[in-house]
């Protein structure tokens, strides 16, 4: 294959013409289909490779006359894409043409078409248009396990005469039955502070009022007497939901203590020290004439200074 | 003229056939030598070989992370019970899991390594702002690839490290309970929160993360290499040598040490299960893999109690902390690279990095206080 270099000079078969300024590649045979020359001052032509009789260092022999090439119709640059802004894969490897343009027609069916960028926005309406509904379908098929209703059922935790001291933490283990989506239905550990509280603790952890528990709808569950003297607490640190300990503080006494973050509470769930934005939470309690202490498993809202129920 | 003439199959092995038939149709050796014929100006360093580490590091997690998915479960009824099987059933189950369990804490330091190495040479300013910029999300994803994955063995420390950590995520105004519910698959960790968790470790965090890196390594390629802060362009012109082979060595050299290194704390520190994720923690003491531990001892902090300083201390701050990160490009607009040169920044990492060994040492302090 012949490769006339840009910058050539041209010779037609009575004389020299001009120079190849660009040369045209066929875009599926990737051959150098036509050399544009620049005559010398005559505006350009567009000459086939069939006209070329020989290309050597520097110069390309045609084997017509300068006549014959003038009367082709002038080039039209308009009617050309650079192959930087088509894709034509391994183009460069077999065209040596360097430096300027390797050019390929424009095709015949883009030359009418205009609103370019009107079909560009189409697109992207369409694109927007297939993902609009969807989006909401989608969203709800990941929202579904996300809201449940509370559960007020009253579960037993133990029995109150375990509890040998006044005042003191002491945890109940319970296991509590979870039925979540297709799972079967399982246990779940869980545990509960009671407390068989002396009166002033009582008024600390009442402030002197009943205590109602309210359900989703705002509608009274239970109230917790502030005269009875059985205090449950949730089992979850109010600070970011980790499980609190009975323990022994060297300066405070025995206190509940988180070991997550060491927020500090008394007896009666006030904070005494650490980051805890709340006392703790007492849960709804009753206790049977045996003993028998039941509660309902509420849990809050972590990290919150009120109380924002989540089961 | 120039057609160039197939060269003649004979003497060449099958081998070499297969090559250049494909070599033929996409260009192989042309894309070969793009890979490797990069220039790194001042040459090749031990300083630069973070990035190919945590490549090599996240290829290793994906390959180990298959290989778990072979037994692993993501119920929560198996859960627990499918991971116990690898490490004590399953043939060398024990070192793949305890592989995959160090490699991540590998890809956190050398994250912090890569992060550090960019910061302390001033790589991140222009025209490089948006490699930067990439890598901090890419930063981000590291981080959700602990934070998801450390949920999937179902025990005590698992349940515990999610459920503060979901409180944490909880605490961002307007959109926390939406996010945490979203997250939970309700409110409480459970059965839909490992479906979740597994799902975005497995398919939507390897997805972003190959995209990103890929993303990540383009714009390295399309900027180019920095290169030293220090040196006339005559100096960095003369050491500069190309990728391959002498930054390759320096690199395959990392990745042979982080192997080593990470097989060999899987062997002397294999993983251990505590008791199955439950609701109550019993004896255990909650508390984040290391490389959260200063954020949790942050927490303790009175100043950051409360509602609000729970949410400055946990969002606000860190979030800030990123958001500077990300905009350190834009603010920093002096072209002075030479770490020597900019006190501030030296004195900002210093302090930084000062900040996140102070407090996690006091946390681990306070670890004996509370036994």
């Amino acid at each position: 294959m012949m490769q006339p270099k840009l910058k050539s000079k041209v010779r037609a078969t009575d004389r020299e013409i001009g120079e190849v300024t660009r040369v045209i590649v066929d875009p599926l045979s990737h051959e150098i289909s036509h050399i544009v020359v620049s005559m010398n001052g005559s505006g350009e032509r567009q000459v086939a490779m069939t006209f070329v009789q020989s290309v050597a260092d520097g110069l390309v022999e045609l084997r017509a006359a300068a006549r014959d090439i003038l009367e082709l119709p002038p080039f039209k640059r308009d009617e050309y894409v650079t192959t930087h802004e088509v894709e034509i894969a391994h183009l460069e490897e077999k065209v040596h043409v360097t430096p300027g343009e390797v050019l390929v027609p424009f095709p015949e069916l883009e030359k009418s078409v205009k609103r370019r960028t009107f079909f560009m926005n189409f697109t992207h309406v369409i694109g927007f248009l297939i993902g609009l509904p969807i989006a909401f379908p989608v969203l709800r098929y990941l929202m579904k396990p996300m809201y449940s209703p509370f559960d007020n059922g009253w579960l037993k935790v133990g029995n109150i005469s375990k509890i040998k001291q006044d005042d003191i933490g002491f945890q109940f283990k319970y296991k509590r039955k979870v039925k979540e989506a297709y799972m079967p239905e399982s246990e779940i550990e869980k545990n509960v502070w009671i407390l068989k509280a002396t009166p002033a603790v009582l008024d600390k952890v009442y402030q002197g009022k009943d205590l109602e528990f309210k359900d989703a709808y705002g509608k009274a569950v239970w109230t917790n007497k502030k005269d009875v003297p059985f205090v449950a607490f949730s089992g979850k640190c109010p600070h970011l939901g980790c499980g609190y300990k009975w323990r022994q503080h060297k300066v405070l006494g025995q206190v509940f203590l988180c070991p997550c973050h060491l927020s500090i509470y008394d007896a009666s769930g006030k904070v005494l020290d650490g980051p805890a934005p709340r006392p703790l939470d007492s849960l709804p309690i009753r206790v049977s004439a045996t003993g028998e202490v039941e509660i309902i498993d509420m849990e809050f809202k972590a990290g919150t200074k009120t109380q924002i129920r989540i089961i | 003229m120039m057609e160039q003439t197939p060269p003649s199959a004979t003497g060449l092995t099958a081998l070499e056939k297969v090559i250049a038939f494909v070599d033929e149709r996409v260009g192989l050796k042309t894309i070969q030598a793009k890979m490797l014929n990069e220039p790194v100006p001042g040459g090749s360093r031990w300083a630069y070989v973070f990035g190919s580490i945590l490549l090599f590091i996240f290829i290793m997690q994906a390959v180990t992370g298959i290989l778990l998915m072979f037994y692993y479960v993501p119920t929560a009824d198996h859960a627990f019970a499918s991971t116990q099987y690898i490490i004590h059933e399953v043939d060398y189950g024990w070192f793949l899991l305890s592989y995959h369990f160090w490699g991540s804490t590998a890809m956190v330091v050398c994250v912090f390594a890569h992060m550090s190495q960019v910061f302390l040479w001033g790589a991140y300013k222009s025209p490089r702002e948006l490699i930067w910029l990439v890598g901090l999300a890419l930063f981000g994803l590291v981080m959700g690839f602990g934070f998801t994955g450390y949920l999937l063995p179902w025990d005590q420390r698992a349940y515990w490290a999610t459920t503060v950590g979901v409180e944490i995520m909880d605490k961002t105004p307007v959109i926390g309970d939406f996010m945490a519910r979203f997250l939970k698959g309700g409110a409480t960790p459970g059965q839909m929160t490992l479906s979740r968790f597994f799902v975005i470790h497995v398919m939507i965090l390897p997805a972003g993360l190959m995209g990103l890196a890929g993303l990540h390594i383009f714009l390295f390629r399309a900027a180019g290499p920095a290169g030293p802060f220090r040196g006339t362009p005559e100096e960095i012109k003369a050491k500069t040598d190309y990728f391959f082979p002498r930054q390759i060595w320096k690199d395959i050299v990392g990745m042979v040490t982080v192997f080593l290194t990470i097989c060999a704390l899987a062997f002397w520190e294999p993983v251990v299960l505590l008791e199955e994720a439950t609701p109550d923690p019993g004896d255990y003491h909650p508390e984040p893999e290391w490389y959260f531990l200063f954020l949790f001892q942050l927490l303790r902090l009175k100043m950051f109690g409360g509602e609000f300083g729970q949410f400055v201390g946990a969002m606000a701050l860190p979030g800030a902390f990123m958001a500077l990160l990300a905009a350190l490009p834009f603010i920093d607009r002096d072209p002075e690279r030479n770490i020597f040169k900019r006190p501030i920044a030296l004195i900002g990492w210093i302090m930084v990095m000062a900040m996140i060994l102070l407090f996690t040492i006091a946390a681990i302090i306070n670890r004996e206080f509370l036994d």
